[in-house]
């Protein structure tokens, strides 16, 4: 327990240590001393002299919505793809697992192929298929014997079917005018967001945590199995249903606003797991500080790293594939997934 | 008789197939209900549909006197208990957290196990002397050890019945009499309604003071041990001749007679 708080400790000293970094790094560089006087003097309400004014701007415009779009963004892709192994009880699941994912590129896809380059549109339109694609693979589920293995098959199914709909608009997309907005959507970024964006992705995402947050202790039983469960005193499907609805609420507001960033779902919930152990008591905070800490790093490195800004989904990708190989093969040594 | 399960008239199908046939039994406190049968009897999906896990076409299930098919599984859930058999875990969770998951059914939907709540957790493991397996992490633990602390968290449950699928399948020889001994206690000192159902019909003669004796899902006999177990019972149901060693008048031990008749 007590090695445990202070993993929670460490994990908030190093994310407030990283938002620190993340606003002063970047193209514009702000000194600690220059971000220093900027908090003390809005914290005391004053107006900032007029030297000041750029790196105000800078600050509150530009670098601070997307500090915590990328906080957010990271804790629930991390979080929900917690919940999503402990409810299938498979740590190789991720928060994609029922098609929320491909569902929502889907509708990003079309919204970019109808409307153009609306962020507006697009946020609306994934949010919606993201849910459309769940909503489907989990009747198909129920109606093929409502258990883990029929409920993954059928998000597989729907998935395949949404990717196919993402390829065929690309194959029709006007290649100049919408190609490039459908690609560079795909591959996920934060680049560009406002206050706006932010403020209709936290509406979304903060409730959906705080929910998982409240319910988090009673995915513990639930991932010892459902006859288990069951057995236990809980109501199994009616609990997957509250759970699934809430992880795709997130994951739906998240890809809606900064596209498909993959890998997060399922890296770091793994992480979490190898430092404080499975109890969802513990885990499922730690499992948004690291997602927060994960995401905020990755996106200061897509910012900062030489040869200009890089979509973060490729980074995330790019660091988090050879992670997940290296897990696998530690885990091997130990006796593989089973144990 | 003070009975706490009564199960009446209970069938189950699993596609078209016929499972169970209209079994009835019922189980007082502090008895302990042996279920013998050759592999595929129904002993498990007896437990399962005892437990409503499993829903039977015809019949009933009664737990202290309210009926199985109209409770939620919170409620099911404080009146029996089941010790699943022996699996190993996806997710790492040590003894004292799988114990603190047998308050589930007790707990508000938006409240977290308190201080209180492990404590007594800690208490359960104390209880069946596996205090000391408290933070380590189940999958790491022996078989003998992981059914103790499957049984602390049913204990730990506390309800009226306890259910136990096949507790020794996976124990060497001596875990078996240990497991078997602790249910006998607690089932004495707590007075519980205890159904276990086993393999070797020697632990049941040992242990269980009434038995229901399935074959190909039909209940073939049932009662008080003294009576159920004898030699024309088991060789029917197990299919092959067997002879059975009293001593002081008890059942001891029972073998097969060898084709060439030397046992």
């Amino acid at each position: 327990m007590k090695d445990q708080r202070l993993a929670v400790l460490i994990a908030v000293i190093i994310l407030i240590t990283c938002i620190g970094a993340a606003l002063t790094l970047g193209r514009y560089r702000i000194g600690v001393a220059t971000l220093g006087e900027i908090i003390s003097l809005s914290l005391r309400g004053n107006e900032s002299s007029p030297a000041l004014a750029t790196p105000t701007l800078v600050l509150w415009s530009v670098r601070l919505p997307r500090v915590v779009i990328a906080i957010i963004v990271g804790a629930a892709l991390a979080v929900a793809g917690a919940v999503f192994q402990s409810l299938f009880r498979n740590p190789l699941v991720s928060p994609g697992i029922l098609g929320v994912t491909s569902g929502a590129s889907f509708g990003a896809t079309l919204a970019i192929f109808i409307a153009g380059n609306s962020a507006l549109a697009i946020g609306g339109s994934a949010f919606l298929w993201g849910l459309i694609a769940v909503a489907l693979a989990y009747q198909i589920g129920r109606r093929s014997g409502n258990s883990v293995t029929s409920l993954v098959l059928s998000g597989v199914i729907v998935s395949a079917l949404f990717t196919a709909g993402v390829s065929f608009l690309r194959y029709q997309a006007d290649p100049y005018q919408h190609l490039p907005a459908m690609v560079f959507w795909s591959m996920g970024s934060f680049n560009s967001i406002v206050w706006a964006d932010a403020l209709r992705a936290l509406i979304l995402i903060v409730p959906g945590l705080a929910a998982i947050y409240l319910l988090r202790w009673w995915l513990n039983p639930i991932a010892l199995g459902d006859e288990d469960a069951m057995a236990l005193g809980i109501n199994v499907p009616k609990a997957r249903v509250v759970y699934v609805l809430i992880g795709t609420l997130i994951v739906a507001a998240s890809v809606a606003s900064s596209g498909n960033i993959q890998w997060v779902g399922l890296v770091v919930p793994h992480m979490a797991r190898m430092i404080v152990g499975s109890d969802h008591d513990v885990l499922i905070p730690f499992t948004a500080l690291l997602g927060g800490i994960f995401m905020l790093i990755m996106d200061t490195l897509a910012r900062i790293l030489p040869g200009g800004e890089i979509p973060v989904g490729i980074l995330t990708a790019i660091l988090g594939a050879p992670f997940f190989a290296y897990l696998l093969i530690t885990n091997e040594k130990r006796g593989g997934w089973q144990n | 008789m003070d009975t706490a399960l009564a199960v009446v008239a209970m069938s189950f199908d699993y596609r078209k197939k016929q499972v169970l046939h209209s079994i009835s039994f019922s189980v007082a406190r502090g008895a302990i209900c042996g279920l013998l049968g050759p592999n595929a009897s129904g002993k498990t999906t007896l437990l399962k549909c005892i437990n409503g896990v499993l829903q039977p076409r015809a019949g009933a299930v009664q737990a202290n006197g309210k009926a199985i098919g109209d409770l939620s599984r919170q409620e099911i859930a404080r009146l029996m208990a089941v010790v699943p058999q022996q699996t190993s875990l996806v997710f790492a969770f040590t003894a004292l957290q799988m114990v603190i998951m047998g308050r589930a059914a007790r707990l508000d939907t938006l409240r977290l196990p308190s201080r209180q709540d492990r404590a007594d957790a800690e208490r359960a493991l104390v209880a069946l002397g596996i205090g000391s397996l408290s933070g380590r992490f189940f999958n790491e633990l022996s078989g003998g050890e992981r059914q103790l602390v499957l049984l602390a968290r049913a204990l730990f449950q506390d309800t009226p019945i306890l259910l136990l699928d096949e507790p020794t399948s996976h124990l060497d020889f001596r875990n078996q009499f240990m497991i078997m001994d602790v249910v006998r206690d607690m089932t004495r000192k707590n007075g519980l309604a205890t159904v276990v159902s086993l393999h070797d019909p020697n632990l049941a003669a040992r242990y269980c003071t009434q038995l229901v004796v399935l074959k190909d899902g039909a209940l073939y006999r049932e009662g008080p041990t003294e009576i159920v177990f004898e030699r024309r019972t088991l060789e029917e149901v197990y299919g092959m001749e067997v002879v059975i060693e009293r001593t002081a008048g008890r059942p001891a031990t029972v073998m097969p007679r060898a084709a060439d008749g030397r046992a």
